[in-house]
């Protein structure tokens, strides 16, 4: 066996004996029959209340209703690319004021990096929505939602950022100092380009969460996934199959992006990060 | 508005929203808490099916965005005779989600401990309590201290999630959109909320260093 495999969970019991493994294969059935029957009551309320039914999925099978699905996703992804990429900016500026020499500057980031943190996207959201017009600003659809939600993670990339330059050892840019290369060279070029290596992961786990907040778009008709969903509901009068289906597409394109940065924390020998 | 005319006008609401979403976040969070060390203990136990049913709880609530959750419990369970309330709704959605982000944050936990420490347990002949007691679970507990103050204020913002359903009274973000859909509140009537949410931030954040600075582990 690899020790690549075998993880701390894989340890904690010793090889099975005759007995011990009489009990577990008593176990396994019984747990087997438990989420068997977990899956059979959930299959029952579906049956009993016809969503098996082929109205609720026989439009599945058309083209138009996945060109539509696709075009909601189209949205969603602009949504969140645009607010990844002025998250990224944001935090990059509040990242330099967090660690430049200017004690006021250290200050002022300081504090927007922790309001950023701590108030919910919602609320950032409906600030966009609904107190910005009366201050007589009024926004395209796409940035009242892609502003928020990049507010909201611009501070999380700032930390991400400056826990990056922070492991850049020091002796680097004492060297690179005393080659004669200026404070601001220094960064672009030596400290930088290792910090961001090292937060690739980190940053990818954001973009999930970027992804999630979009699906607020709704709150302000932005035609996102789930704001398309809400048409083909109305369309075919099928709630629970759409909403189903849309879920399941956001779970998958979140596993991928998971999945991604955790193979290139594995590459990369970073450690792989858990975010919200 | 000005601030004095809000919190005059308004301020019985503020404060309500404020309670709402503190008795939100700390029972979402000891549900999670109790969920999530249950799906830990599936995922660690020698018992296929169950570990296979926990990673499968975590992939799907680890990766659907609060708001789908939440549409999905509230119109979607009706459609199946299921009938919740507004508030259990918003607070099964608050509660599973986190949950999911609490096992993960225990198996990393785990893992950290070290294969070495626990063959060493091993090998002078701990039993599987004896060593759970003495070497994995006070390791894991203390490894988990930040993680989780991350997640109680991770469950807090996640909360926001009621002012989606008609609740009374509302949470903090409620209040902003019910101010302001009846009147012009302005930027203030926002910053209010955002104060009571960042005060709470910051008092878990702080609360959470100094136990881990207590409990830590110096290596």
């Amino acid at each position: 066996m690899n020790t690549y495999t075998r993880t701390v969970r894989d340890a904690l019991y010793e090889e099975p004996g005759k007995k011990a493994k009489k009990q577990i294969a008593v176990a396994t059935a019984i747990s087997l029959v438990a989420i068997a029957v977990f899956i059979f009551f959930i299959a029952k309320a579906f049956y009993d209340n016809g969503q098996f039914d082929a109205k609720y999925w026989s439009f599945f099978t058309k083209y138009t209703t996945w060109r539509f699905i696709a075009n909601g996703l189209v949205g969603t992804l602009e949504a969140a690319f645009l607010a990844g990429l002025m998250a990224f900016i944001i935090g990059m500026i509040f990242m330099i004021g967090r660690i430049c020499n200017y004690k006021i500057l250290n200050r002022i980031a300081t504090v927007l990096i922790e309001f950023t943190r701590g108030v919910p996207t919602l609320l950032f959201i409906y600030f966009f929505f609904l107190i910005v017009p009366q201050l007589g600003i009024n926004l395209p659809s796409i940035f009242r939602i892609s502003i928020p939600v990049a507010i909201s993670a611009c501070g999380v990339v700032a930390e991400v950022l400056r826990s990056g330059v922070n492991a850049v050892p020091k002796g680097q840019k004492e060297a690179a100092l005393s080659l004669g290369m200026t404070e601001s060279k220094t960064f672009t070029k030596i400290i930088f380009p290792q910090a961001i290596h090292q937060v690739i992961p980190a940053l990818i786990a954001e973009i999930v969460i970027v992804v999630k907040d979009t699906t607020f778009a709704y709150v302000i008709n932005f035609p996102d996934l789930m704001q398309n969903a809400k048409v083909l509901i109305s369309n075919y009068d099928a709630l629970l199959s759409v909403y189903l289906v849309v879920a399941v597409i956001y779970i998958i394109i979140n596993y991928i992006l998971n999945k991604i940065s955790v193979a290139i924390a594995r590459r990369t020998q970073t450690s792989p990060v858990i975010t919200r | 508005m000005s601030i004095g005319e809000l919190l005059s006008v308004y301020g019985e609401k503020y404060l309500q929203g404020l309670l709402t979403t503190w008795e939100l976040t700390i029972f979402s969070f000891i549900g999670a808490m109790i969920i999530g060390v249950i799906i830990t203990v599936f995922r660690v136990c020698p018992i296929k099916p169950l570990r296979l049913f926990g990673e499968f709880y975590v992939q799907i609530f680890r990766n659907i965005p609060g708001a789908a959750l939440l549409i999905l419990l509230v119109y979607a369970l009706p459609e199946l005779d299921l009938i919740l309330s507004y508030h259990s709704c918003v607070l099964t959605a608050t509660t599973l989600i986190p949950a999911s982000f609490c096992s993960e944050y225990l198996m990393s936990g785990i893992n950290a401990i070290g294969i070495g420490q626990i063959e060493a347990a091993r090998s002078i002949g701990m039993t599987f309590p004896l060593m759970m007691r003495k070497i994995v679970i006070p390791q894991a507990v203390r490894f988990s201290i930040l993680p989780m103050t991350n997640l109680l204020i991770a469950t807090m913002l996640t909360t926001s999630l009621a002012s989606q359903v008609p609740l009374s009274p509302t949470d903090l973000t409620g209040v902003v959109s019910y101010i302001n859909t009846r009147s012009v509140g302005g930027v203030t009537s926002f910053l209010i909320s955002a104060f009571f949410y960042c005060i709470t931030a910051v008092v878990i954040g702080q609360l959470g260093n100094l136990l881990d600075k207590k409990v830590r582990i110096l290596r």
